[in-house]
């Protein structure tokens, strides 16, 4: 792997698994404690439909994707918080229509023809300078606004009621939580892939969540798993000439399995709580 | 007797076109220990919602310290009925009483000073060994104290419980009702109860909540006040009418 290291596109997949790895861990830390999984996936779904938009109407692709992802993602939190018990099935057409309109989108446009398993898998070996750049800024709003909204990001989690009677603005910071997962999961698709994001965003929160008795433990294990799948899956993936998108998915996978199998073995010796 | 500081006149609350609550008028004064008793989905819960701010009366008129219950809320502590609300979530016992300080300066951020305060009502709840526990790793007993830490953070001078001691034993409840008439002491308490065979030995006044409120400011329960006052199915054994057990109201009024 260290010879490998000589290549640009191999640093910079690396740096961007690591910028992955970071946005994700804090991120997908709020995600999982939240229930917004499926939120999470019905936002990076319907960031299609900002791929077909950009390439239909000529607007840079960045511009496209954020803008209808956002928008997805605040109609969304607005469903959430006002009818819970019917979000999931909101989410669900969002999500479809979202893909819907990129694919129809993309048909319409002339000529032009954007491979569909490069936006499902990502492409973490082609990663351009200027989107290490775009991570980078990225991890420093995501953590910054972590670091600053910590109390309030764990009370609106753990109990949004209280929260609210202690004159937290719940609502606000819901939406404004959302709308960064919903920029995290732009940035992240077009080095990493639709489904690498939703990987990255649940199962190293999964994992760290029964090891952790605070929000910032699971947020730092989060991370930590993450970078530690991201680098075996990188390592294996070059060293047997795999989709590298796909291997740090399975890689993930089987440190999920991994940690089940220990639970199952030591139930009770970790601290793991049986809720 | 002073002037009230918790006053509800005429107020009626409805829940998707049902009516919940209808023309309830009482109030409260300074260190009661006033006990909700009644049935399930007499609208106990939605009265203690009501006097938080979380819900809005459809009308009638809501004081707490002569204003808006929405702008007395920090002067309210609340200890919520489910506080298993989000299990296995990983927070310690210290992080959740730290919630009870949030915005208690304006600010969003914690000082050192916020940290101390917590530790120190833990401390007085004898929890403190406890502080950097995960939460869902305490008994029940345990938790119902964590959860009252958190509220007493907020300084209130009302503090407000919903069924504190549901999920204790005899013991546990007996030790939770000792530790509220201590801060009874400095504090106006509000709790809603299922415990009948507390009520005369800590509380000063009893509200029966069934759609309408019937309020009694007696720290005694007399048989009277019960054949009067009750129209909802309880079960009683209380001091005032020693080892007796109340057959369920049949004729609701």
């Amino acid at each position: 792997m260290i010879d490998a290291l000589q290549f640009e596109f191999m640093r910079n997949a690396l740096f961007a698994g690591f910028f992955a790895s970071l946005i994700c861990g804090v991120i997908g830390t709020f995600v999982v404690v939240n229930r917004l999984v499926f939120l999470g996936g019905g936002i990076a779904h319907a960031a299609y439909g900002g791929i077909g938009v950009a390439f239909f109407f000529g607007v840079p692709y960045i511009v496209g994707t954020l803008g209808f992802s956002l928008v997805a993602a605040l109609v969304m939190t607005a469903v959430v918080l006002k009818a819970k018990s019917r979000a999931d099935t909101f989410i669900g057409v969002l999500w479809a229509v979202g893909m819907a309109i990129g694919i129809i989108l993309l048909d319409l446009t002339p000529g032009y023809n954007v491979n569909l398993m490069s936006f499902l898998f990502g492409s973490i070996l082609a990663v351009p300078n200027s989107d290490i750049w775009w991570m980078l800024g990225l991890s420093i709003l995501t953590i910054s606004s972590a670091v600053y909204f910590y109390r309030d990001m764990l009370a609106i989690s753990y109990d949004d009621e209280f929260a609210h009677l202690r004159g937290v603005p719940v609502n606000l910071l819901y939406f404004f939580f959302i709308g960064l997962i919903a920029v995290s999961i732009v940035i992240i698709i077009r080095v990493v892939g639709l489904i690498l994001v939703i990987a990255l965003l649940t199962i190293p929160p999964f994992i760290a969540e029964k090891y952790s008795n605070s929000l910032l433990m699971m947020m730092i294990l989060s991370t930590l798993f993450a970078m530690i799948f991201n680098l075996v899956g990188l390592w294996l993936a070059y060293t047997f000439n795999l989709t590298s998108g796909a291997t740090i998915i399975l890689v993930a996978t089987g440190g999920f399995f991994i940690s089940m199998i220990i639970d199952y073995l030591l139930p009770s010796d970790l601290g793991i709580s049986q809720g | 007797m002073s002037t009230p500081i918790v006053e509800v006149e005429n107020v009626n609350f409805s829940y998707h076109g049902l009516t919940v609550l209808e023309d309830v008028s009482f109030s409260v004064q300074e260190k009661e220990f006033l006990a909700f008793i009644g049935p399930n989905g007499g609208g106990k819960t939605t009265l203690i919602k009501l006097l938080l701010g979380l819900l809005k009366p459809d009308s009638g008129k809501i004081r707490i310290y002569g204003t808006s219950p929405e702008k007395a809320a920090h002067r309210v502590g609340y200890v919520p009925q489910d506080v298993a609300i989000n299990k296995a979530f990983p927070i310690s016992v210290l992080d959740v009483v730290l919630m009870g300080r949030l915005r208690f300066h304006g600010k969003t951020r914690l000082s050192k000073f916020d940290k101390k305060a917590a530790r120190n009502v833990l401390a007085e709840l004898e929890m403190l060994d406890y502080q950097n526990r995960r939460i869902d790793d305490l008994s029940g007993g345990q938790k119902e104290r964590v959860f009252i830490a958190r509220a007493l953070a907020t300084d209130p001078d009302i503090l407000v419980l919903d069924e504190p001691t549901a999920s204790l034993d005899t013991t546990g409840r007996t030790e939770l009702y000792a530790i509220l008439k201590e801060i009874n002491k400095t504090k106006t308490i509000i709790v809603v109860t299922h415990d009948m065979m507390v009520l005369s030995s800590y509380v000063s006044s009893v509200a029966c909540v069934n759609r309408s409120v019937h309020y009694h400011d007696d720290a005694e329960i007399t048989e009277e006040m019960i054949q009067e006052g009750y129209h909802c199915p309880v079960e009683l054994i209380a001091h005032g009418i020693p080892h007796r057990i109340l057959k369920t109201h049949e004729d609701e009024p």
